[in-house]
């Protein structure tokens, strides 16, 4: 099972193991980790499950879709090429370990 | 900074009569373990004439003493904490919004208000891009100004003693929604009238056989008006919802149910937020002059007045399974009211949660619901109201004030929003 570690924006790190398949935001609400909302549930509406993915995990993500791509254009922190929505990206075997940091501001 | 007192308007709030005797709490039973479960409280002192009239000294009474009770009045457990809606939220498998004998079904059809996934998603994809940013931005954004124009410019000729709601916010929140749903062979004015005669279906809970005639009237004229719309705009495509439509494998059935709730929530909610948002900064001069000395906080102006009056202040689920909520057993099928109004002024999340205020520490509100059922129309709601009219209307209409003073009057709670608001401006 891969693990994946939530950075705040004060630098706390929270890491956890979750089932093959689990997105970023699912798993960080069902951990209530802070500063990931995910109010829509997953169908890339909200943008309030925006998070900064580490540039060394970023070949392995995939594509960033026309409906992620527009939504993070309303994320309430600051978008850079490292911006993802956590409910766009599965962990499984080939993003084990990965790093995102939690924006400062999420609504 | 001056705060907005906790209820709507002072004078309607002071006559709201709350009994001082508690209802005892039923026993606690073992239940789940550790938990501590007990049966539901029983609020028999709650009536839906205080509901109407100023619902938040209720919520306040009732979040006191427990996050769920059962509510004789409404017929229904309502569920009132923020935490206890949130969990609803978070799993539909044991809180499903397909709910039994619902009025809401006999008014506008079955809608994807009110199925589950997978059902639910098939329904919510076939509205395509029509509400998403990317359209807004592209398309909507130009004619949401040029309406802003027209019924501003209907305002002002009105002159002073206008009406804020029936005469700007209500004709623009319509007119939008018209275009955005397709309805090129209608008018506003029917939009308005299809929408509250069909809301009144969804809570004629006292089953007036004349308010089932006016809502079936307007089910039908939809019906007759989508059957064209869909035929016209095959051959001239444009963004809205019907012209998707048009050429979606989506049964004709869930189309009526899906418009028709379209209608039902997307006029209302505007127009009540537009007003509301309106009328709380008109009574806090302060907090006015720091909106308009930093534009960037019209949003955030726009996102507290939904949280502080929630447009739909309830919804219903129903249970799968006997479950547990908030420390309250439910049986399997019990009906609730998902009380969002409540849940977003509950003090475990927010200082001083009766106060409006928009410079508060921002928190993730429950008004446009959550999870799979969260709002569609939530970008079409900000872009239209906080980018575009509340801006537009401010900038325009100077030294805009509520007169004659103290004659606005909010009311409601399923659907809370301004009754009257005449204003004058200079």
């Amino acid at each position: 099972m891969p693990t994946i570690t939530y950075i705040q924006p004060d630098g706390t790190a929270e890491a956890m193991t979750v089932e093959d398949g689990t997105t970023l935001m699912r798993a960080a609400v069902t951990s209530g980790v802070d500063g990931i909302v995910g109010e829509c549930g997953g169908q890339a509406m909200c943008a309030t499950c925006h998070v900064y993915v580490r540039p060394e995990f970023a070949g392995r993500l995939p594509q960033i879709g026309d409906d992620e791509d527009e939504m993070l254009d309303c994320t309430t922190a600051e978008r850079t090429d490292r911006s993802r929505l956590g409910c766009q990206i599965s962990v499984d075997a080939g993003l084990d370990g990965i790093v995102v940091d939690v924006p400062a501001d999420q609504v | 900074m001056t705060a907005l007192p906790a209820s709507g308007i002072p004078a309607l709030a002071a006559n709201t009569r709350v009994p001082a005797t508690l209802p005892s709490p039923a026993p606690d039973s073992a239940f789940q373990g550790a938990e501590t479960v007990r049966e539901a409280p029983v609020a028999d002192w709650v009536t839906l004439a205080d509901l109407r009239e100023d619902p938040f000294p209720i919520y306040r009474r009732l979040r006191a003493e427990a996050p769920v009770h059962w509510v004789p009045a409404v017929n229904r457990y309502m569920v009132v904490s923020y935490d206890a809606c949130h969990t609803v939220e978070q799993d539909a498998d044991t809180f499903s919004a397909n709910e039994e004998g619902s009025l809401m079904k006999r008014a506008m059809g079955h809608s994807m208000l009110r199925k589950d996934d997978p059902e639910h998603r098939a329904d919510r994809d076939s509205y395509g891009s029509t509400l998403r940013p990317g359209t807004i931005k592209n398309h909507w954004m130009e004619i949401f100004e040029r309406n802003h124009r027209r019924y501003l410019d209907q305002l002002k000729a009105k002159g002073p003693g206008a009406d804020f709601v029936w005469d700007y916010a209500a004709p623009y929140a319509a007119e939008n929604l018209r275009l955005i749903c397709g309805f090129h062979n209608a008018t506003q004015e029917d939009l308005q009238r299809w929408s509250q005669t069909m809301i009144d279906g969804t809570g004629n809970y006292a089953d007036d056989p004349e308010v089932w005639a006016k809502a079936a009237a307007s089910s039908a004229e939809v019906d007759a008006a989508i059957d064209e719309m869909l035929v016209y705009l095959k051959d001239r495509p444009d963004p809205s919802l019907l012209s998707g439509l048009a050429s979606m494998p989506i049964p004709l059935e869930a189309i009526r149910a899906n418009l028709k709730m379209t209608i039902g929530g997307g006029l209302n909610e505007p127009r009540d937020v537009l007003a509301t948002t309106a009328w709380a900064l008109l009574s806090c001069p302060e907090q006015l002059e720091a909106v308009r000395s930093e534009p960037k906080l019209w949003a955030a102006a726009f996102e507290e007045s939904v949280r502080w009056v929630a447009p739909i202040g309830m919804y219903p689920r129903q249970t799968t399974r006997e479950t547990v909520l908030g420390g309250v057993r439910l049986p399997a099928g019990a009906k609730l009211g998902v009380v969002l109004g409540s849940a977003n002024r509950d003090p475990k999340v927010w200082e001083d949660p009766e106060s409006f205020n928009v410079l508060r520490a921002k928190k993730p509100h429950l008004a446009f619901g959550g999870g799979q059922h969260f709002c569609a129309g939530a970008w079409v709601g900000r872009a239209s109201v906080a980018q575009v009219a509340l801006p537009g209307a401010f900038a325009e209409l100077r030294n805009l004030r509520l007169e004659p003073a103290g004659s606005a009057i909010a009311a409601g709670w399923v659907f809370r929003g301004m009754t009257s608001m005449p204003v004058a401006w200079d």
